[in-house]
């Protein structure tokens, strides 16, 4: 049985860590990018962001000052037991938010979407977002805390219900056109982490592209070799597209693009895409049945 | 574009704006104010701005800082330059109202805040990289902060003394020119080629499924 707390405080430690600490994979893929660049004002882009973690790193601020929505997926076993049940994930992610909030780490940026009210401290309906899945037969849980920035969400989000008849070529002009409008003037701070996802039903869509961008290590290609080559010649594509770090001259507009599938109504076609901006932020934390918790970034 | 950083005193002149160039660095030193989204809606629908002497303090910086506070005093944890295309309804008439001629922020504002720059004499300055945690220590002092208990931390507006705050590069001028729009039309002027060696035809289109289109409507 996990306890409440043991979820509580890990929950805070992985978001704190996720917001002061740059993932490994995202600092090799943004260092592999800075080796690629000649624009010297595409290099200063990655040199300046790079810095800027590190002082981060040594407890001088945060990686992004923009922290985002604050995102949890919760990974848990057939045989994970939680005190008071699985509600008490969202009662623990609440506090955890706060917490953090409080601590500044996390800056107060959720709002009411209406009254525009500031609650202070992150919370309230649906944020902080708590993703639950089951998987495999283990007793622990995985927590991936990521708190996700503003700009690429808000101008990395793109929907279409393609259509059949529509095929390859317009999965391809939809996700190109897409990520062209969102490294405009840097509006997604490339080079983004692009995830896609193709079929499922609108929603189930979404949550793919989300998944994919912001779930699995930066360049690891699907398993299904027809998605990863779908992946590779979309990623050679934006290579070509003139755009760099933070919408300057360049390559690199797109540090890995990951593409996720699922089943879809045979009329349909729908394509999501949703970025990640380039520092990439979310740290994972493994809890045990006895309550030990692990913190890694490494994903793979 | 020169590889030299411009160190510019606050409040800049119109004349000392007019001679920037497109991708020039520069530098900051002097009293900035702080807002975002709320700010301009505020300023323009109720005309409620901070009560600021804005020929004085006449640098705007588009943040939501992370501010945090110790002692009876505030202190900045970072403060990374937030995306001002979001602002485009409303930028050029602020800058008319508050004569701004210095604005910094991330990304690049539209054909109205260009056309207010030209008329003003301003010039917008975006971020180099993410550089939050860089630009902390150059704010000397927190002047005051207005707005705290309606907008909450992050839209209130602060005012900062900074030396040597940046550097930022010269992404709209005083002339009208932007940075990115000749950088956007080389982009648009590649896709085709790209397209083509995927296989999508130059006049592709999604198949269309408005009934109520005419024939001979585009696709």
């Amino acid at each position: 049985m996990i306890s409440y707390h043991a979820i509580e405080s890990t929950m805070y430690e992985a978001m704190r860590r996720a917001a002061v600490t740059l993932p490994p994979d995202v600092e090799a893929a943004l260092h592999r990018a800075m080796a690629e660049e000649t624009d010297p004002l595409a290099r200063e882009h990655l040199h300046v962001s790079l810095e800027n973690t590190r002082l981060a790193m040594a407890g001088q601020g945060l990686v992004c000052g923009d922290t985002g929505f604050p995102l949890y997926f919760v990974t848990a076993g057939s045989r994970t037991q939680v005190e008071g049940g699985f509600a008490t994930l969202w009662k623990a992610a609440q506090s955890a938010t706060a917490r953090v909030t409080d601590d500044s780490f996390l800056r107060p940026t959720m709002v009411d979407p209406l009254s525009r009210a500031n609650p202070g401290h992150n919370v309230g309906p649906g944020m902080p977002k708590v993703e639950l899945t089951f998987s495999g037969d283990g007793d622990g849980l995985e927590i991936l805390a990521a708190p996700k920035g503003g700009g690429s969400e808000i101008f990395g989000t793109f929907y279409r219900m393609l259509f059949p008849a529509d095929g390859e070529a317009g999965i391809f002009k939809f996700v190109l056109e897409s990520i062209q409008a969102a490294c405009y003037a840097g509006k997604i701070c490339p080079p983004a982490i692009v995830g896609v996802g193709i079929g499922g039903s609108a929603d189930l869509c979404m949550r793919m592209a989300k998944e994919a961008a912001v779930l699995r290590p930066v360049g690891q290609p699907h398993p299904d070799p027809r998605v990863a080559e779908m992946e590779h010649k979309l990623l050679q594509a934006t290579r070509r597209m003139g755009i760099g770090p933070m919408g300057s001259r360049g390559i690199n507009a797109v540090l890995g693009l990951h593409i996720e599938i699922a089943l879809t109504h045979t009329a349909a076609l729908p394509v999501a895409v949703n970025a990640q901006c380039l520092v990439g932020r979310r740290w994972m934390a493994s809890i045990a049945a006895d309550g030990a918790a692990t913190y890694r970034g490494d994903l793979s | 574009m020169s590889d030299a950083i411009r160190h510019l005193q606050l409040p800049l002149s119109a004349e000392e704006a007019r001679s920037l160039t497109l991708g020039d660095r520069v530098t900051v030193s002097g009293p900035i104010f702080t807002g975002r989204s709320r700010f301009h809606i505020r300023a323009i629908e109720q005309n409620i701005v901070p009560p600021l002497d804005f020929q004085a303090i006449n640098c705007f910086f588009h943040v939501g800082p992370v501010m945090r506070r110790q002692d009876e005093r505030w202190e900045i944890v970072s403060i990374e330059p937030t995306s001002s295309i979001r602002f485009d309804r409303y930028s050029g008439d602020v800058i008319r109202k508050l004569r701004l001629r210095t604005l910094i922020g991330k990304t690049t504002m539209g054909p109205a805040a260009a056309e207010a720059l030209r008329e003003v004499g301003g010039v917008y300055l975006t971020k180099i990289g993410v550089c939050g945690n860089q630009l902390r220590p150059q704010v000397k002092k927190v002047h005051g902060v207005y707005f705290l208990e309606e907008l909450g931390k992050t839209e209130a507006t602060w005012v900062f003394e900074v030396e040597q705050f940046g550097p930022f590069f010269v992404a709209m001028d005083a002339h009208g020119n932007n940075y990115f729009q000749q950088l956007s039309a080389d982009v648009a002027s590649r896709m085709g080629a790209i397209y083509r060696d995927l296989g999508i035809p130059d006049d592709y289109g999604w198949t269309n499924v408005d009934a109520t289109r005419k024939p001979g409507d585009p696709a």
